[in-house]
């Protein structure tokens, strides 16, 4: 009876999505922060959805779900529909947690239609330190290996793996210091505890403006809007390449024909000049990519992270 | 200067009014009614500022924790029952007010020196805040161990019941804290294969089930329905409460204590751990001592009442300096309001003075116009106010359960954190019901986490040397301090032992 009863469910909601298939979409959007509000993730997603309204004419539901390296949020749409009515907000983390041992899950797990935009790890010291450009500072670490006393977000996180992409395509030695977060190593490298941080130009910005520190080099694959004069790596001579992003999705397996609909409406929407105009306030770097570069990007950034974590000498399977 | 008055602007907002009234009239119901706590009413009410925005938000919290500590006072003196623990020693001359018919006074007394004490403490926060937050900008890892450290033994020192039961509540609060994702080496500890467990135990669902949940859990049990009739019975033979202001004869003669009893209440609120009952009771004993009518205290002294309220509300805003200037709680409610603010998306510390300054200015005039709120509110309800105790309790603790669980969910989206909410409950109702304290428990819980992060931190940057907690001056004192006061009880006892004493309490 029960199977009969599922059997027939099951028809009646295929007769319905081939029936809405058509005019998709035909009612509210339901799309997950995994993350805590008010941060870059749920502010990004919000003023995206809000152009995304505008655009498709239905509404879109926003809802956080932080927790464990954003694996909580992911997760939980990974186990959703895959009929375009659960999206996603996709950080660089997504390719992360897996080689971090947190989940299996990974980018893989999703249908990506844009990439929003990006923030790249700055490498920021002290106004009164000795080192004024990137080869000075590496000179140093380098005659004096585990000296410089490195700060980041977090073990395992992206600005860790930062400085340990500098160590590894130099050969220098530093001393990583974990914090809670971005903030508090900025903070202890505003009060001398650290020499160096490796986090986000934004991150930095106040103590750049009022002169308490320096930004050596960018490791982003432009420069950043933040500060503007600062060389990238790349330009230095580097082939160094750290960047947190944002981009979204849908469960894998989502019909190619709403992920076009979502891939065009998406494009305009990053497009449109409040999109820009935020990103352009939080120091995130407008960098729209369509659905097939953005999963061409992710597949390259799940290879380098599955290859980067072991590396750190961390990962807990 | 401009600043204050583009926070003055912002608090006038009428929404941020509207919600304030709100949390001081929210508070005064929660004060009153025994049982529910100022940090309960906190707790439970956090998640529902989420949709607000964060000044509107932050006001209702504020309002709700400054009236629920006056309102605390009222219940004291009506029923000889303290409302929040903080009023505990308005109990001691305020019923004995009330039985004398002098009620009206008592609970006017209540209000204005309440008020005076939330004032003095707001402006202790306002002016030692900004240099004290410029000179814990420099605090490094070492440092904030060392804090961590002292807060901790502060325990043992406050809980003075029983000085083991406490230290068990605290470990286990600091064993809960290594639940999840080791902070230094990213490997996972204790998290049961749950992805839910990876970030730890939420503090949050863990306050809203300890005070919410365990504290009903523990009215149900203790529930006796005929005491109950008979404490109505008593209630509805209705004692005249006379006047309410206090004459300016009156208030001269109290003011050198008040004033003093408003200072130590500051500090005592500053020191992690210590709250408004044990700063009222300090008070309330050492102006027995020194005032020139001691036999008066205990029989209707009003100035012993005065004391006692002058005290409890103090203590907020001292508690508030050490939440915002150091990050680390200086008392229960102020642990809640830390989730609270990092809920908003800010962390409190230090960088709060420079980075979110707007916004600390804005919690400031919030605290005194909490102050200003409950003073006309509440000498306008004075006579009123005994109505709330005619509340049902059924009715209370089926409410504050809703409120837990729509809380717990919200918090995150996430229902495991209502399981979190619910499993606290119940050890809150074990810990109650054993004799444990949930203070020392919250505290290892919040503290235990950046006790251990710093501590290796430290070793990071010293690479592996000690040393570096002795070497730098500020930590160098803060295990002094520490050292100290773990050695103040059997100091105490030899002490009192050899003079052969015994103080009163």
């Amino acid at each position: 009876m029960r199977k009969v009863l599922i059997l027939s469910l099951a028809a009646i909601l295929s007769l319905a999505l081939a029936a809405s298939a058509g005019q998709y979409p035909a009612r509210q959007i339901a799309i997950t922060v995994p993350a805590a509000p008010g941060g870059a993730s749920d502010m990004t997603t919000r003023i995206f959805t809000s152009q995304m309204e505008k655009l498709l004419g239905v509404p879109f539901i926003v809802t956080n779900r932080p927790g464990a390296s954003c694996s909580i949020g992911m997760e939980y749409v990974k186990n959703r529909a895959p009929d375009g009515y659960n999206l996603c907000y996709i950080p660089v983390e997504s390719v992360m947690i897996r080689a971090l041992g947190l989940t299996d899950l990974s980018s893989d797990d999703f249908d990506f239609f844009a990439r929003a935009m990006t923030i790249p790890a700055a490498l920021t010291v002290r106004k009164e330190a000795p080192w004024n450009t990137l080869d000075e500072f590496l000179a140093y670490a380098k005659a004096n290996p585990g000296a410089v006393k490195t700060g980041n977000s977090g073990t395992g996180s992206i600005w860790h793996i930062a400085a340990s992409a500098i160590e590894e395509a130099t050969g220098i030695k530093l001393t990583h210091v974990p914090f809670e977060g971005g903030a508090p190593a900025v903070a202890a490298l505003m009060g001398g505890n650290i020499d160096a941080v490796t986090v986000s130009p934004s991150e930095v910005q106040a103590g750049v403006d009022s002169g308490a520190f320096k930004v050596l080099a960018v490791l982003g694959e432009k420069r950043s809007g933040v500060v503007p004069d600062v060389k990238t790596a790349l330009e230095l001579g580097y082939d160094i390449k750290v960047l947190g992003w944002g981009a979204f999705a849908a469960p894998k397996g989502t019909p190619p024909e709403i992920l076009s609909i979502l891939e065009k409406a998406a494009a305009a929407a990053i497009d449109s000049d409040e999109v820009k105009k935020f990103f352009k306030e939080r120091g995130f770097d407008h960098a729209y990519l369509d659905a097939a570069a953005m999963s061409a990007f992710a597949k390259a950034q799940l290879a380098f992270y599955d290859e980067a974590i072991p590396k750190l000498g961390i990962a807990s399977k | 200067m401009s600043e204050w008055l583009t926070g003055f602007w912002n608090v006038m907002d009428p929404g941020v009014l509207l919600f304030l009234g709100i949390g001081v009239l929210g508070g005064m119901v929660i004060g009153a009614l025994p049982g529910l706590t100022a940090t309960m009413g906190v707790a439970i009410l956090t998640p529902l500022t989420f949709w607000f925005e964060p000044t509107r938000g932050f006001a209702m919290l504020i309002g709700v924790w400054n009236s629920a500590i006056f309102a605390g006072g009222i219940t004291a003196i009506l029923i000889n029952t303290p409302g929040t623990p903080a009023s505990i020693a308005s109990t001691f001359d305020g019923y004995a007010l009330y039985k004398q018919g002098k009620g009206g006074l008592a609970l006017g007394i209540n209000v204005i020196y309440s008020a005076f004490g939330g004032i003095f403490g707001t402006l202790v926060l306002i002016f030692f805040s900004f240099p004290l937050a410029r000179f814990t900008i420099g605090f490094g890892a070492t440092e904030y161990f060392g804090l961590a450290f002292f807060g901790l033994t502060m325990m043992a020192a406050v809980s003075s019941d029983s000085v083991l039961k406490g230290m068990i509540a605290g470990f286990a609060g600091i064993l809960f804290s290594t639940i999840g994702i080791d902070p230094m080496l990213a490997m996972k500890r204790f998290t049961l294969g749950s992805v839910n467990l990876i970030d730890g135990v939420q503090f949050l669902p863990v306050m809203i089930g300890m005070f919410g949940v365990g504290e009903v859990l523990n009215q149900i049990f203790e529930h006796d329905r005929l005491a109950e009739s008979a404490e109505n019975a008593r209630r509805h033979v209705n004692l005249a409460l006379g006047r309410v202001l206090p004459n300016l004869a009156e208030i001269h003669s109290a003011s050198r204590l008040t004033t003093i009893s408003a200072m130590v209440g500051a500090v005592v609120g500053a020191i992690p751990a210590a709250g408004g009952d044990i700063a009222s009771i300090i008070c309330w004993g050492q102006a027995r001592k020194w005032s020139k009518h001691p036999e008066e205290y205990g029989k209707g002294s009003l100035e012993g009442l005065a004391v006692s309220t002058v005290a409890n509300n103090s203590v907020l805003g001292g508690a508030l300096t050490t939440m915002l200037t150091l990050g680390i709680p200086g008392d229960a409610a102020t642990a809640v309001l830390i989730g609270s603010l990092m809920m908003y998306g800010m962390q409190p510390g230090p960088k709060m003075f420079t980075e979110a300054k707007p916004f600390v200015i804005n919690i400031m005039l919030l605290m005194l116009l909490a102050n200003l709120a409950f003073l006309a509110i509440g000498l306008v309800t004075a006579k009123a106010s005994a109505k709330v105790l005619a509340v049902n309790p059924r009715t209370v603790w089926v409410s504050v359960c809703l409120l837990c669980v729509v809380g717990s969910f919200a918090l995150n989206n996430n229902s495991f954190d209502v399981g979190i909410m619910f499993a606290s409950g119940i050890l809150g109702f074990v810990f109650r019901r054993t004799g444990y304290a949930p203070g020392p428990f919250i505290l290892g819980l919040l503290l235990g986490r950046m006790l251990e992060a710093n501590l290796r931190r430290a070793l990071v940057i010293s690479q592996g040397s000690y040393l570096i907690f002795l070497t730098r001056p500020i930590s160098c004192i803060l295990l002094v301090l520490t050292v100290l006061t773990l050695l103040w009880p059997l100091a105490k006892a030899l002490l009192f032992r050899s003079a052969g004493t015994k103080t009163g309490s």
